[in-house]
């Protein structure tokens, strides 16, 4: 045995990783209680920069991409490592992929609330930060497969095959979605427009769930339960089973989030159809995991890691079963744009991907640290607070979601909807909406206790920076001879691996994407609706700043409800121009898309200096700025510019007249607040009256009669 | 029914039942040979976790 090589794992990485996600999870909690908050008490919307609107991407960023992103990196370090019997490839490489990581965060934290944002959810970053995201995933990808290729252990264990499809995966839909075309340092247009964009933003936003939230985490459940368990993983065969039918079903199943939208029918179908076949492998998965404990039930009840664990399958269990039945279009027409989407998203975030973390922290720490857990007790106090905490986040959400649509659909004997104004539907449910609060907090009460735990831990132990370990160099030849294990020829072979998970994955996207793209018919014209005004535009670009598509959809379903409520309902011609889409997948305020002409503008000036004004009750955050700031049209030539350029058919030489004509249009809206009896001295060049050109805009341009 | 959602492109309907029987041969594909692999080599992946 002279080949045994001695070598040292690297732990300081893991610990790096892993305190960043406990410190991030406690930020991006945080955030989400000061939103659930806000909506309770709405005057805790401060400033411009603090409000609902803005802040909700923060939220969901801080958790997805900061908590459970720097998470995944710790468990892959630290797992990766160990199952190729390698250090990281280069110890460079895992410290730039850390910083840059952090970076990204750091910037979104400081551009978010400045109101620079994108707006399509969970891709909101702007363009700079598209291409720091790209360089160091870019990184990291190096520094894991350098590591995979100088491995030790010639078989790659079934966590890594998720690793890969991960990488690879998250690399194709971020450059996908990123596409776009610079205005400026901080603002893009998107290449693609309406309904096609809001198909690669859905492809994009549910692939970051699965491919982001979901595969990694699996990879190291993979992982982690048989070493928490001290058990194999109950069947490797089934292992092999779920990932292929895992990463080959998800990628299809995107178009769920558009359905009853103008999607065309055939996509939404495939959706639906691939989103209820992903119950299988995830369940398969499930039940893999909580198999995996058999014989060792009675250690859950003693140890918390196990405990956290388990909890975690279960949510990813819960989840992946509630997901296929919202995909079902009749249970979509009542889910959709309400809370029950919130309190499924809060399974999965909160059970699946917040106990895993905290159940392999604590697995992690006493190891890393030499040492026992500081505190059994407090380990377990953490674990029922967070249950509690999950709990009351869920039910309360649930309940609301469900009371909502009722309210929403019914109608009363005679015709007419029983609830016509919409915030009496909000009213209703703002017990439930301070109840999340108790939820959301009791979790987070959870995680400081947890991080104090582990901080406890760290100071009673000593840190192993570099672990060492030893193990015979690689065989480099792979045969697999007659009769042999099939798999093994692929498992060896990780470039391979690579290769056949990303024709998978891309088969999915390929299919439903480029038909919309290159098939003119998907997308019927209509004569009467034309690109937007240079003033309607700089509206838009503020209604996308302030975020208001968080709680206000553009889509009108074709329902009777809907269209009694809003109008006419949508057609995907009326979006070929809407650069981004903003159809939106909340409503916490009514849809908006036939608001043009609904109301005098002096209903707008004064609903945005203090929305109760003309709505009593109404828990929208006031925009009193937009009646004090600086309308700047100066950007308005390099819009047109680059709006013309993917094919918005502005006249030539329009970026010439394009500031005239918005102030041209800014002086008739202030004539008529003027009217309306609205004495605000210069409001012709305050940023409220693009606004208000904007949502005066909307969804009337098929009232038009087309000239014969 | 099935037609009539799938009519809006020409040859659209093969994209779905494409679609569903790449699936179909695939998961067939992984599935036979997972289950006719030798136990000894499934075990000794399994045990990788444990073994670090």
């Amino acid at each position: 045995m002279s080949n045994i090589q001695q070598f040292q794992y690297d732990n300081k990485i893991v610990r790096a990783f892993g305190m960043a996600s406990f410190i991030f999870g406690i930020v991006g909690m945080l955030v989400g209680i000061i939103l659930a908050l806000q909506i309770v008490f709405p005057s805790l919307n401060l400033g411009p920069w603090l409000t609902f609107g803005r802040l909700r991407p923060l939220h969901t960023n801080a958790v997805i991409f900061a908590f459970v992103g720097n998470g995944l990196f710790m468990g892959i370090y630290y797992s990766l490592q160990r199952l190729l019997k390698a250090r990281m490839w280069s110890d460079t490489l895992s410290w730039v992929h850390f910083w840059g990581w952090q970076v990204v965060i750091l910037l979104a934290a400081i551009t978010l609330p400045l109101g620079l944002t994108t707006s399509g959810e969970y891709s909101e970053l702007i363009w700079p930060l598209d291409i720091l995201i790209t360089l160091v995933w870019v990184i990291f990808g190096v520094n894991m497969f350098g590591t995979i290729l100088t491995r030790r252990e010639s078989h790659l264990y079934v966590a890594i095959w998720f690793y890969i499809a991960t990488w690879v995966t998250v690399a194709v839909l971020h450059i996908v979605r990123s596409l776009e075309i610079p205005v400026s340092l901080t603002q893009s247009y998107p290449i693609f427009s309406g309904v096609q964009e809001a198909l690669v933003q859905w492809w994009y936003g549910h692939n970051a769930v699965a491919f982001f939230l979901t595969t990694p985490y699996l990879g190291m459940m993979y992982y982690f339960m048989p070493k928490a368990a001290n058990r194999p993983v109950f069947s490797y065969k089934l292992s092999v089973i779920h990932f292929w039918a895992l990463i080959f079903i998800y990628i299809w199943a995107g178009p769920h989030h558009l359905l009853y939208s103008t999607l065309p029918d055939w996509v939404q179908s495939l959706g639906t159809v691939f989103s209820i076949m992903l119950i299988a492998p995830s369940w398969g998965g499930m039940l893999n995991g909580l198999l995996t404990l058999r014989g060792a039930w009675d250690r859950v009840a003693n140890d918390p890691v196990l405990k956290f664990m388990v909890v975690a399958v279960i949510a990813y269990g819960m989840a992946t079963f509630e997901g296929p039945m919202l995909s079902i279009k009749s249970v979509n027409a009542i889910s959709h744009f309400t809370d029950w989407t919130i309190a499924h998203v809060h399974v999965g975030a909160l059970g699946w991907n917040g106990f895993l973390t905290f159940g392999v922290l604590y697995w992690l720490w006493p190891r890393m640290y030499r040492t026992e857990l500081y505190s059994k007790q407090l380990a377990n106090v953490h674990f029922w607070i967070g249950t509690l905490g999950i709990i009351f986040y869920a039910v309360p959400m649930y309940w609301a979601g469900w009371t909502q649509a009722l309210m929403w659909k019914e109608f009363t004997p005679e015709g007419t909807l029983a609830w016509g104004n919409f915030l009496d539907t909000v009213t209703q449910i703002m017990p439930m909406y301070a109840i999340r609060i108790v939820g959301g907090s009791l979790f987070f009460v959870g995680t400081i206790i947890g991080v104090y735990n582990l901080y406890k831990t760290g100071q009673q132990g000593s840190f192993m920076a570099n672990e060492s370990a030893e193990a015979p160099a690689r065989e480099r030849v792979l045969v697999a001879h007659e009769g042999e294990y099939w798999h093994r020829w692929i498992e060896g072979r990780p470039m391979q691996m690579l290769l056949f998970s990303t024709i998978l994955i891309a088969i999915g996207g390929i299919v439903q994407i480029l038909p919309m793209v290159f098939v003119e018919s998907q997308v019927p014209k209509i004569s009467t609706v034309q690109p937007y005004t240079p003033l309607e535009l700089t509206g838009r670009d503020i209604y996308i700043r302030e975020g208001c598509v968080g709680c206000h959809s553009q889509m009108i379903r074709p329902f009777r409800d809907e269209t009694e409520r809003y109008g006419e309902y949508s057609k995907s011609g009326e979006y070929i121009y809407d650069r981004p889409f903003l159809w939106g997948s909340k409503r916490t305020g009514p849809d908006l898309w036939r608001e043009g002409g609904k109301y005098p503008d002096s209903w707008h000036y004064n609903h945005m200096m203090d929305p109760t004004t003309m709505s009593p009750g109404s828990i929208m955050p006031a925009y009193p700025h937009l009646l004090e700031d600086k309308l700047d049209l100066s950007m308005l030539p390099a819009k047109i510019g680059v709006l013309r350029t993917l094919g918005t058919p502005y006249a030539k030489d329009f970026e010439k007249y394009a500031i005239a004509n918005a102030q041209e249009q800014a002086q008739k809206i202030a004539k008529n607040l003027a009217g309306q009896g609205v004495k605000d001295a210069q409001i012709e060049d305050k940023e409220i009256v693009a606004v208000i050109a904007y949502l005066q805009r909307l969804g009337t341009d098929i009232k038009i009669k087309p000239k014969e | 029914m099935y037609k009539y959602l799938l009519e809006s492109v020409d040859g659209i309907q093969w994209f779905g039942i494409g679609s569903l029987l790449l699936f179909f041969c695939t998961f067939c594909f992984v599935a036979i040979r997972a289950f006719i692999s030798k136990k000894e080599d499934m075990d000794r992946m399994a045990q990788m976790p444990l073994e670090d």
